[in-house]
């Protein structure tokens, strides 16, 4: 039709530019709708408005009859009614496109196996928390830290001078002065306190020379594998702070105490089974351990690790993040022990491998020291690790921007209130174990 | 391209001149009768907006979470976008917990084997009467429907083998009806065995089971009619939390408009029958069962 109106307006208009008059008809009937030149269409707006709704149609469902082939209207390039679909084959690209891949299912994927793997990563949250972890590394928990790291701080050699005053000036520039705004939040002051504690431990370096052998790294991927009775447990994942030093922590409990842990029954949790809310995978590499660095590195052993609860992604309860510290330290010092003895199972390590860890919220610290004596953790008997948790010690009561008044009175002063010193010299003797 | 047919349709309805072509066409008076009989022939188009809605995608999750998950509130309007129903809209907003009514759900590996589960929190849920309970078993947590004196840290049994003795049941747990002594007080009943609970679930309710018959039992619904289904089917015991439902007072009228109800239209019904006291039999007893007929020969 587009054409003989076309032949039909050059024919009646030579004066007008040909070229323009077509561009003006390609711009009304840009999608070349047909058209005739004999009737006008009347366009109505208003329907019936209370007609009966009629209930959804189902679509005709395709017959597929095995050995007869459709008759398409595909050769035939246009619809033509009694005619079935074609159906095409998925088109493929030729070479590779990062941008439109799309994944295999897992079935098809290189890594895949049958039986499943059940990964521990830092979203995990543990229905059953620490208990479920020490079910998991096969740990006797004992609560309170052992009294000789305590020893390790009263000493009044290894106080930093004006130890209190300092602590809480560190306190306030965390919770009050390190912002322009009227309070810091949440997770920025549990950064920053962390930091400054850690620079006050660094203080004294110039007494015990041995803290310069440290170094801190942030953000490394942790990965350890071991099995558990029949099911294959891994743990993956990127840590908070970690503190790694040249030289290897000493054992915290002698060699009498690991062999009593044997006789230890670890605690089991009807009805829930202990693989609960661990991440099923069934494409994964086997046998992977890394502890976060290369063969070189000159800090290899892991000494401290530091968590903060982070506030966007995934809150955990303090059970759950007490569970997170107890998998993470062990996974550190497992992929330790699989680098230094293998990956086969041993029965008792010579040197049990030892890591800390210190968990905080900006007020609240938890402590955790881990002793990895034995890598041979499919059975539920012989020895056991030990795992000595401190949970839920506060370092102040309040930290408060405003006082905190009821009925005129002011019940919370604004500033630092109940500050307690011992916890200060807990992180000190953390700090200082292997050191000193 | 809707727009485009729009203002293509809109064009041709115009009678002055048409302002799109350029000037020079102008002085062509034969060309531009030719052209505007020729720009006046459109299609139609619909007036009517798309009968198509996105308010029910969020139904369509297939695997099952205990993750709440976002509703979108339908406001009483159907696919059509009419109202089917009266009084609703508004409200809270509120988040699905996907209820698993299907209490004898065995865990992928342990078929046929009874199972207990911990109940790890009972909590209210905006979409329903009762209260719900976070039971973890196994390798898996679910939402189910609360009982009475359900509590966190209870241990609750699903067992589907009927013996030759009843059961002494706790509350809570779940068993079919032929394994329970007759009388004791049930919820969340199965009509068809294996379908899920769909009978008895809002708050504060329960069913007594009757009598059990042949391979089959009677049990009474709260509004005490009776049914009739297979003995296999699955029923927890005990009555339904939040007892004290019936006894709020909503107080106001925002407070209902804060539960998402309506106000009703105000119009007296004259032949409503809402006044007055009303007697009426019982309806027979339903029967879920297909028994063989007795068929005289």
């Amino acid at each position: 039709m587009f054409p003989e109106t076309a032949q039909r307006l050059k024919a009646a208009a030579p004066l007008v530019s040909q070229t323009r008059l077509l561009k003006d008809l390609s711009r009304l009937y840009p999608h070349g709708g047909a058209f005739s030149l004999q009737s006008r269409r009347q366009i109505s707006v208003s329907g019936c408005l209370s007609a009966k709704i009629q209930p959804p149609r189902k679509p005709r469902e395709p017959v597929e009859i095995p050995g007869l082939e459709m008759v398409t209207y595909g050769e035939r390039m246009h619809f033509v009614p009694g005619l079935a679909k074609p159906r095409y084959p998925r088109w493929e690209r030729d070479y590779k496109d990062p941008r439109y891949y799309t994944a295999p299912p897992a079935q098809e994927m290189p890594l895949y196996k049958e039986k499943p793997c059940h990964v521990f990563n830092q979203r995990t949250s543990a229905l059953e928390g620490v208990r479920q972890a020490a079910w998991l590394t096969k740990a006797k928990v004992i609560p309170g830290l052992p009294p000789h790291l305590l020893s390790l701080a009263e000493n009044p050699e290894n106080q930093i001078p004006d130890q209190d005053e300092r602590v809480q000036n560190a306190i306030k520039h965390a919770r009050f002065w390190d912002t322009t705004q009227e309070r810091p939040r949440k997770e920025k002051y549990s950064n920053t306190l962390l930091l400054n504690l850690l620079h006050l431990c660094a203080t004294l370096q110039s007494r015990n020379p041995a803290i310069g052998r440290r170094i801190l790294a942030e953000d490394h991927s942790l990965a350890a594998t071991w099995t558990r009775g029949d099911d294959l447990f891994q743990i993956r994942g990127r840590n908070g702070l970690l503190h790694t030093s040249m030289d290897p922590l000493p054992e915290v409990s002698g060699k009498d105490e690991v062999s009593q842990t044997a006789d230890y029954v670890l605690e089991t949790f009807y009805p829930v089974s202990p693989t609960i809310d661990l991440q099923q995978v069934n494409v994964y590499k086997e046998d992977v351990n890394c502890s976060g660095f290369t063969g070189d590195y000159p800090y290899p052993h892991a000494h401290t690790l530091y968590f903060l609860e982070t506030t966007d992604s995934c809150k955990l309860r303090p059970e759950q993040f007490r569970a997170k510290m107890v998998m993470f330290t062990f996974g550190n010092a497992l992929a330790r022990a699989h680098k230094l003895y293998g990956t086969e199972p041993q029965q008792l390590l010579d040197r049990p491998v030892t890591v800390q860890a210190v968990g905080t919220n900006g007020r609240i610290f938890q402590f955790l020291v881990f002793q990895l004596n034995t890598t041979d953790l499919s059975g539920d008997d012989g020895i056991k690790n030990q795992l000595w948790l401190e949970d839920d010690v506060e370092l102040y009561d309040f930290a408060k921007v405003r006082p905190l008044i009821k009925k005129k009175q002011v019940k919370v002063p604004a500033g630092l209130t109940g500050y307690k010193p011992e916890v200060f010299t807990k992180f000190l003797s953390l700090y200082l174990h292997g050191a000193a | 391209m809707a727009v485009s047919c729009l203002t293509r349709a809109l064009r041709s309805l115009t009678l002055s001149q048409p302002a799109l072509l350029s000037s020079q066409a102008v002085a062509q008076t034969k060309l531009r009768t030719q052209v505007s009989g020729t720009v006046a022939q459109c299609r139609g188009f619909l007036t009517t907006a798309s009968l198509e809605n996105n308010r029910t995608y969020w139904k369509e999750r297939e695997k099952y979470t205990v993750r709440p998950i976002g509703m979108k509130k339908t406001g009483g309007r159907d696919y059509t976008g009419r109202i089917r129903t009266h009084g609703i809209g508004g409200g809270h907003k509120q988040k699905y917990r996907w209820i698993d009514f299907q209490r004898l759900r065995y865990e992928p590996n342990k078929e046929d084997k009874p199972f207990d589960e911990k109940v790890v929190e009972v909590r209210y849920d905006p979409c329903r009467s009762a209260d719900i309970a976070l039971v973890a078993g196994g390798n898996r947590k679910r939402w189910i429907i609360a009982t009475e004196k359900m509590q966190a840290g209870d241990v609750i049994r699903t067992s589907a083998v009927i013996g030759r003795m009843a059961v002494a049941a706790n509350e809570g747990d779940a068993y079919p009806l032929g394994a329970l002594p007759v009388g004791t007080l049930v919820n969340n009943l199965e009509v068809q065995p294996g379908k899920g609970a769909e009978y008895i679930r809002a708050a504060g309710t329960s069913g007594i089971l009757l009598r059990k018959v042949n391979g089959t039992a009677i049990v009474q619904l709260p509004s005490k009619q009776q049914i009739q289904v297979l003995e296999t089917c699955m029923v927890t015991v005990g009555r339904v939390s939040n007892i004290d439902h019936n006894k709020r007072i909503i107080g106001k009228a925002g407070r209902n408009r804060w539960l998402g109800i309506r106000p009703s239209s105000g119009l007296w019904q004259r032949k409503g029958g809402w006044a007055g006291r009303k007697i009426k039999l019982l309806p027979p007893m339903k029967s879920y069962v297909n028994l063989p007929s007795i068929s005289a020969n």
